[in-house]
């Protein structure tokens, strides 16, 4: 049997590796191949054995040899069960700019709802004209549109508000994905209520167990919003929100209604529990921010990092910095590495396509010396918005603001070609008193 | 302040959308007194930007930003034969959302003593005694509203963190009352009758400490005196979003990046002065799940399909669907699925006894766990949660 010979042979190989890879304190050491064998001069079992059958599986997987690429969750991130909780996308692994479906991060305020798209409605009422109700069919059948944006939950990175705490990509940053989403327009379901001219604000609200909703202005509504029903080609995943889901591109991800039912228009706010007791940011002072809609400009260096080390080059070494950079603002305009964290910077380039509101990649060519680095990424937008330092953020922000943070973040390159999270910045009183909230 | 113009560079920056992007620019070096040497951005003037602060996407022709459109499919879309008409009972069963100047509220009344007796029944497994928390769930009471002036800087000199619940934080009563009404109890949401979340929202504010602002206490609320509470933190928000000039607030903020941290300059030489202070992880958060590896080794079929070749039975079905909310997390209190010294105890109530508490209720579980299942099936469930707690 091909299989069974496979495993044995993979096994072994296994026990190989795991006894020659050097165990540093949480550094991810990557496998290297194998010397004993050259995989050249050996005959494969895949290649002696005909292959599985093409209709093994009518929707296709990854190789079992990615099994470690998968969504992780931490306990500290979620409520007492894993229902209102959040799994981190591994955004060490990803290349591109677009994130596969079942590994888009994935938050959910009530469990993952598994609905029936013939029982699901999507309706729209309150200050129009003529209250409606579209089928899931309805909505797929209309003029569609299909833009590649991320979506961000505003808590990414929200553990490193006192000082960095996880020693992971996946889960500094992992409460991002970017994907093609299609859908319709908004603006063609409030044409087709007719919209009161004293509507203002739209209640936006999720048909899954939590209802969650969220208020939106209407000036959004009419402008990049769109209620989704394929993510990628097909139809959203029901952790993304199937059959329907509130698309408001660069805004917070929450904001991005998931299992999306009821679209209300109204002359004032609602103020729904995510917009006052959660995604609001405490500033010094004791007033916290209200309605903080767009994710800023960010970035961070993916490659390397914790899990994607540099312990396999040699001094005078050529290798590919690589990075994400984002805004929820605009374009990316350009992104500058430092590598003397942040003393010094130089441009990097961008690379791939360049598009609003969505993961962009930049690229730095460099020659490994083994010596430290303090490696990081600034990104700039079309609206000229720079990514601050972690002490110009405090200084305005504080602490204790829990969301938007999109500070620069820093890799700490060891001469072994270790990486490890720092932060570049002064203790937390002196930036304080500096800006002049604590005495 | 006195500026070098000296050294200038040509960024070329990737254009790769056509449409959108105004060229490359070549943006000058400026040295400062201090040392250091910037760039500043090119700022989109305010005016320009959207209410977020966004840059506009640039219309022009077929394209809006870097991507092609078709411009009948706007001209069409009011003439779509798509949608039906809303009825009044449809609306009416979904218009749940309740705001603070009070639409929405339904007509009801509920007490202070009501609400007392369904927290314990319906809350406190999660929530704890009196809102306290404490069980990996929100707490819902107690800490000052002066603590939100608090900044956890530094444990070591005795900073203390900003308590958030509902009487230090949350802003309105109304978004109490909505809560509980579309997503609590967490398990079974929208089980609640309006007098039993007035009930509870008045219990809530109780244990708060908070009362109807000519200071009388609140012993129940309804939808007449319900606008007669105003929370301690009403006014703690910004920018003002609820007056007539609730949108210019928003820009004004939003469109100001200075305001929130974010900067318009790029600082390229002598950033910092001196040595670099770098911050390392002093207690580093582990405990992935699954754990962190970036290995390619042969995972076999079953991180695919973890039940592959095993078909979940009805009992299991309802298990996780249901019973594994409380019964499988430690922090409820019920007992856990596979805790052997917990089940034997309850068993030696006998198994009759058993069964009669799972489906007339007992404590904190509802009548069958809320299911509408028969008696008999739901016996099947019990006999399934033991069978594998033994």
């Amino acid at each position: 049997m091909a299989k069974k010979l496979s495993r044995r042979s993979f096994l072994k190989k296994t026990m190989a590796y795991s006894a020659t890879a050097v165990a540093a304190a949480t550094a991810l050491v990557p496998e290297k191949a194998a010397a004993k064998e050259d995989p050249i001069l050996k005959k494969q079992p895949w290649e002696v054995n005909a292959g599985d059958p093409v209709d093994i599986h009518p929707y296709g997987f990854p190789s079992p040899y990615e099994h470690n690429v998968v969504r992780r969750t931490h306990e500290l991130l979620s409520s007492g069960d894993k229902r209102a909780s959040v799994a981190m996308c591994p955004i060490h692994e990803l290349d591109g700019i677009i994130t596969p479906n079942g590994l888009f991060f994935t938050r959910t305020h009530g469990g993952i709802a598994q609905i029936d798209p013939n029982e699901h409605r999507l309706m729209i009422h309150g200050l129009v004209e003529k209250p409606l109700v579209f089928t899931v069919e309805d909505l797929k059948k209309m003029p569609s549109e299909s833009r590649i944006h991320f979506i961000e939950c505003p808590a990414n990175s929200s553990t490193a508000w006192r000082g960095p705490q996880f020693n992971s990509l996946q889960f500094i940053k992992g409460m991002m994905s970017c994907a093609e989403w299609t859908g319709v327009p908004v603006r063609y379901l409030l044409e087709m209520a007719g919209v009161k001219p004293e509507a203002k604000w739209v209640l936006a609200e999720g048909g899954d167990s939590s209802h969650m909703a969220r208020t939106l202005p209407i000036e959004k509504m009419l402008d990049d919003a769109m209620v989704v029903y394929a993510q990628n080609g097909e139809a959203l995943r029901p952790e993304q929100g199937y059959p329907l889901r509130l698309l408001v591109p660069g805004w917070e991800g929450n904001l991005n209604v998931k299992w999306l039912r009821r679209l209300k228009l109204g002359d004032k706010p609602w103020h729904a529990k995510e917009e006052t007791s959660k995604y609001t940011m405490l500033t010094p002072g004791g007033k916290a921010i209200q309605y903080f809609w767009p994710m800023e400009v960010n970035s961070v260096i993916t490659n390397p990092c914790p899990e994607k080390p540099w312990t396999h080059l040699k001094k005078g070494d050529i290798v590919e910095i690589e990075g994400l950079a984002w805004s929820g603002q605009g374009t990316i305009k350009g992104v500058d590495i430092s590598f003397d964290g942040g003393k010094n910077w130089v441009p990097a380039k961008l690379k791939g396509l360049v598009l609003p509101k969505a993961w962009t990649r930049f690229s730095y060519i460099y020659k490994w010396e083994g010596k430290p680095l303090l490696l990081c990424s600034r990104a700039y937008d079309e609206t000229g918005t720079v990514q601050p330092t972690v002490g110009q953020e405090i200084a305005k922000m504080g602490v204790e603001a829990i969301y938007h943070r999109n500070a620069i973040i820093t890799w700490e390159v060891k001469a072994n070609g270790e990486v490890n999270h720092v932060e570049i910045r002064k203790p937390l009183v002196d930036i304080a008193k500096e800006a002049g909230w604590r005495k | 302040m006195r500026k070098f113009r000296h050294i200038i560079t040509t960024l070329s920056i990737a254009a790769i959308a056509v449409v959108t992007s105004s060229a490359s620019a070549s943006e000058k070096m400026v040295k400062l007194k201090d040392g250091r040497v910037i760039i500043k951005t090119h700022v989109l003037p305010f005016k320009k930007k959207n209410i977020d602060g966004s840059a506009p996407y640039k219309r022009h022709g077929e394209y809006v930003g870097p991507y092609r459109i078709n411009p009948q499919a706007e001209k069409v879309a009011k003439k779509l034969p798509y949608g039906q008409k809303a009825t009044k009972e449809e609306i009416k069963a979904w218009d749940i959302d309740v705001r603070p100047d009070g639409l929405g509220l339904p007509v009801g009344k509920g007490t202070v003593d009501e609400g007392e007796a369904l927290y314990e029944k319906k809350c406190q497994m999660c929530h704890g005694d009196f809102g306290t928390g404490g069980k990996g769930f929100p707490p819902l009471a107690g800490g000052d509203h002066d603590s939100l002036k608090n900044q956890l800087l530094d444990p070591n000199a005795g900073d203390e963190p900003p308590v958030r619940t509902i009487g230090t934080y949350w802003p309105y009563a109304s978004t109490i009352f909505w809560y509980v009404k579309s997503g609590m109890p967490f398990p079974h949401p929208m089980t609640l009758t309006d007098d039993e979340t007035y009930a509870l929202t008045a219990y809530l504010l109780n244990v708060n400490d908070i009362t109807f602002k000519n200071g009388d206490d609140i012993e129940y609320l309804d939808n007449k005196n319900f606008l007669n509470v105003v929370m301690p933190n009403h006014d703690g928000f910004y920018p003002d979003v609820d007056g007539p000039h609730a949108k210019q607030n928003i820009k004004n903020l939003l469109a100001h990046p200075e305001k929130y941290g974010d900067v318009t300059y790029r600082c390229m030489k002598n950033c910092i002065k001196g040595k670099v202070p770098v911050v390392h992880i002093t207690n580093e958060l582990k405990g992935f799940n699954p754990p962190m590896s970036t290995k390619r080794d042969w995972g076999g079929m079953n991180w695919i399909l973890p039940n592959a070749g095993h078909k979940e039975s009805f009992e299991e079905k309802v298990y996780n669907k249901v019973c594994s909310a409380c019964h499988s997390n430690k922090a409820i209190g019920a007992p856990m699925i596979g805790d052997k010294e917990a089940w034997a105890k309850v068993l030696k109530k006998g198994i009759d006894k058993v069964y009669e508490n799972a489906i007339k209720g007992v404590g904190a579980m509802p009548p069958k766990g809320g299911t509408n299942l028969s008696d008999e099936d739901f016996k099947k469930v019990v006999d399934y949660i033991i069978s594998k707690s033994k």
